[in-house]
C-alpha cells in the first residue's frame, strides 16, 4: 500500500474506535501474560482492553468512554499486543512500560550481543528460557520484544 | 550576525517597559537556550542510571528546582540521540514548558483536553503526573504533528491518551471535559535567541493572524468545559496582543474567571494595560514568566474557571 493511500486510510471519517473486548477475552490476553512472563493480571486493572482486528490495546479506564466514543480519533492508548499468526506478541512499547514486573523468559544481553541483534536481526543463540516472545533487557535496561526458537535469537525491537 | 544584533534589539525595544532588567534580557540573548529534560517517571523512578548513562556519554545533567526535570550541558548537543531517549527514559523539554500542568494540576479520573497537543510534552506531563490515570484527548489540527505526538506517547509508553485531528476552534462540542489546556501556537519571543533560535520571528510576524487565532482556540475551549472546570492559557511569547488580550477577550465573551496559582519559578503578573489599551483588572492574576529570570523559554500562563 502506497504511503499517500495509508495516509487517507488514517484519515477515514469513517474509522470506528477499538471494541472493548468481553471479559473471557481479557482474561484469555492477560492471563497469556501471567503465564508466558509472570507479570500479574492485577496489573492492569485501570485499565480497559481495546481491540481491532489484530491489535490489542490499553487504555485508562473510564465511566467516560461512550461519550468519548463520539469523537473520531486517531489512536486511543497503547498498543498492547498483536496477534500474529495464532500467537500473541506484546509489543516493545508495552514491555518497556511493564517488563519490570515480569519474572521470566526474560533474556540479559550483554552489549555486544544486543548490537549485534539490532543491526542483524535474526542471530545465532542458545539460551535456557522456553521457545516463544522474550522480554530483552540490557544493562538494567528494558529493550522490547524478541523472540526465541531453537538456536536462535529473532528482533522484534522498533 | 551584527544586522541580526540590531534587528533583536529593534524589535524587543517595544516591550523596554514591561521586561524586568531590559538589559539583562537583551544580554540573555546571546546565549543558547538552556536544556532540559524530564524524567519520564512512568517508566522509571531512579534518576541515577540515566544520570550515569548520560555522563558517560559527555553530558553534565543537574537536578533543577522542579522535581524530575534536569539541566543539561553542553546545552548545544541534542538528547534525540541517546539511548536513554530512544527507551523513552527521558523527555528533552524546557523547564517553563512544565509551568502550563502546574497550573492545569491534573487528577487522577479526570477528563482532560490538550486543544494543541502535538509534540506531546504537555500530554506526556500530564500522564505522568496523574500516574497515567487521567483521561486525556490530545488533539492537533496537524496530521504530520500527530504523528509526532503519537510516537512520543508510544516512546513513553502513555495509555490514558487518545489523539484527534480536529480544527481546536472547531473541536466537536459533544464531549465536555473537567479541564482544557490551550498551549496556543504563538509568535515564540519567548524562546528567541541569536542566532540560535526564533530565525523565523520577524517572518511570521504580520502574516499570520495569531491573536485572532488564540481567540477562537481560547473561546471554543471554554465552551468545551464543564460548569466549573478549569481552562489553562499559556504561549512562550512576550507580546501582550497574544496573551492578556485573548485573555481578555474570553473575559469579555464569557463567564470565565480568572484564578491564582502557586508556580514553581519565579513570575510576574499579567498586564492590565497595553500601549494605553486596559485589560480586566484580574489579568493581574496572570503569569508571566521572563526567559532571563527562570534560565528557560519565557512563557505566559493564564488559569481560568468557567462559571457555574
Amino acid at each position: 500500500m502506497s504511503r499517500s493511500r495509508q495516509g487517507r486510510k488514517k484519515m477515514d471519517p469513517r474509522a470506528v474506535w477499538p471494541q472493548p473486548v468481553p471479559r473471557e477475552e481479557r482474561e484469555e490476553v492477560l492471563g497469556y501474560l501471567e503465564a508466558r512472563f509472570g507479570i500479574p493480571s492485577s496489573t492492569f486493572e485501570g485499565y480497559e482492553l481495546l481491540r481491532t482486528a489484530k491489535n490489542y490495546w490499553l487504555f485508562v479506564r473510564t465511566p467516560h468512554l461512550a461519550d468519548l466514543q463520539r469523537l473520531r480519533i486517531q489512536t486511543a492508548g497503547l498498543l498492547f499486543l498483536r496477534k500474529v499468526s495464532e500467537y500473541l506478541k506484546p509489543t516493545s512499547a508495552a514491555l518497556q512500560r511493564f517488563g519490570h514486573l515480569a519474572t521470566r523468559n526474560v533474556v540479559e544481553l550483554d552489549r555486544l550481543t544486543l548490537d549485534r541483534l539490532r543491526l542483524e536481526r535474526k542471530i545465532p543463540w542458545e539460551g535456557k528460557v522456553e521457545p516463544g516472545y522474550v522480554i530483552l533487557t540490557c544493562e538494567g535496561r528494558i529493550w522490547g520484544c524478541g523472540l526465541h526458537l531453537p538456536g536462535k535469537l529473532i528482533s522484534y525491537l522498533p | 550576525m551584527e544586522r541580526s544584533l540590531e534587528r533583536a534589539e529593534d524589535y524587543f525595544a517595544r516591550y523596554r517597559e514591561i521586561i524586568p532588567d531590559y538589559e539583562g534580557f537583551l544580554e540573555s540573548l546571546s546565549e543558547p537556550l538552556p536544556l532540559y529534560f524530564r524524567l519520564n517517571t512512568l517508566k522509571t523512578k531512579d534518576p541515577e542510571p540515566v544520570i550515569s548513562g548520560l555522563t558517560r556519554q559527555g553530558f553534565r545533567v543537574e537536578k533543577t528546582e522542579i522535581p524530575w526535570f534536569f539541566r543539561v550541558e553542553p546545552r548545544e548537543a541534542s538528547l534525540g540521540n541517546t539511548e536513554e531517549y530512544y527507551l523513552g527514559l527521558i523527555y528533552p523539554m524546557t523547564l517553563s514548558s512544565s509551568l502550563p500542568v502546574y497550573a492545569l494540576d491534573p487528577q487522577p479520573g479526570e477528563l482532560i483536553l490538550d486543544l494543541c497537543a502535538a509534540p506531546g510534552s504537555k500530554t506526556t506531563q500530564i500522564a505522568q503526573w496523574t500516574e497515567d490515570r487521567a483521561v486525556i484527548a490530545a488533539n492537533d489540527r496537524r496530521l504530520d504533528r500527530i504523528t509526532a505526538l503519537v510516537a512520543n506517547l508510544r516512546r513513553l509508553g502513555v495509555a490514558c491518551a487518545l489523539t484527534t485531528v480536529y480544527r481546536g476552534e472547531m473541536y466537536p462540542l459533544e464531549v465536555s471535559f473537567d479541564k482544557v489546556l490551550v498551549d496556543a501556537p504563538c509568535s515564540g519571543e519567548g524562546r528567541y535567541r541569536k542566532g540560535y533560535e526564533g530565525e523565523l520571528l520577524y517572518q511570521k510576524e504580520g502574516r499570520t493572524n495569531l491573536s485572532g487565532i488564540q481567540k477562537g482556540l481560547l473561546v471554543r475551549a471554554f465552551d468545551l468545559l464543564k460548569p466549573g472546570g478549569i481552562l489553562v492559557y499559556s504561549t512562550c511569547t512576550i507580546n501582550p496582543e497574544e496573551n492578556e488580550a485573548v485573555v481578555d477577550y474570553l473575559l469579555r465573551k464569557r463567564q470565565a474567571e480568572l484564578l491564582d496559582w502557586e508556580a514553581p519559578l519565579p513570575a510576574r503578573p499579567g498586564l492590565t494595560e497595553w500601549e494605553g489599551r486596559p485589560f480586566h483588572p484580574e489579568l493581574v492574576k496572570a503569569k508571566r514568566f521572563f526567559p532571563h529570570e527562570i534560565q528557560a523559554v519565557g512563557f505566559f500562563v493564564a488559569k481560568l474557571r468557567r462559571r457555574i
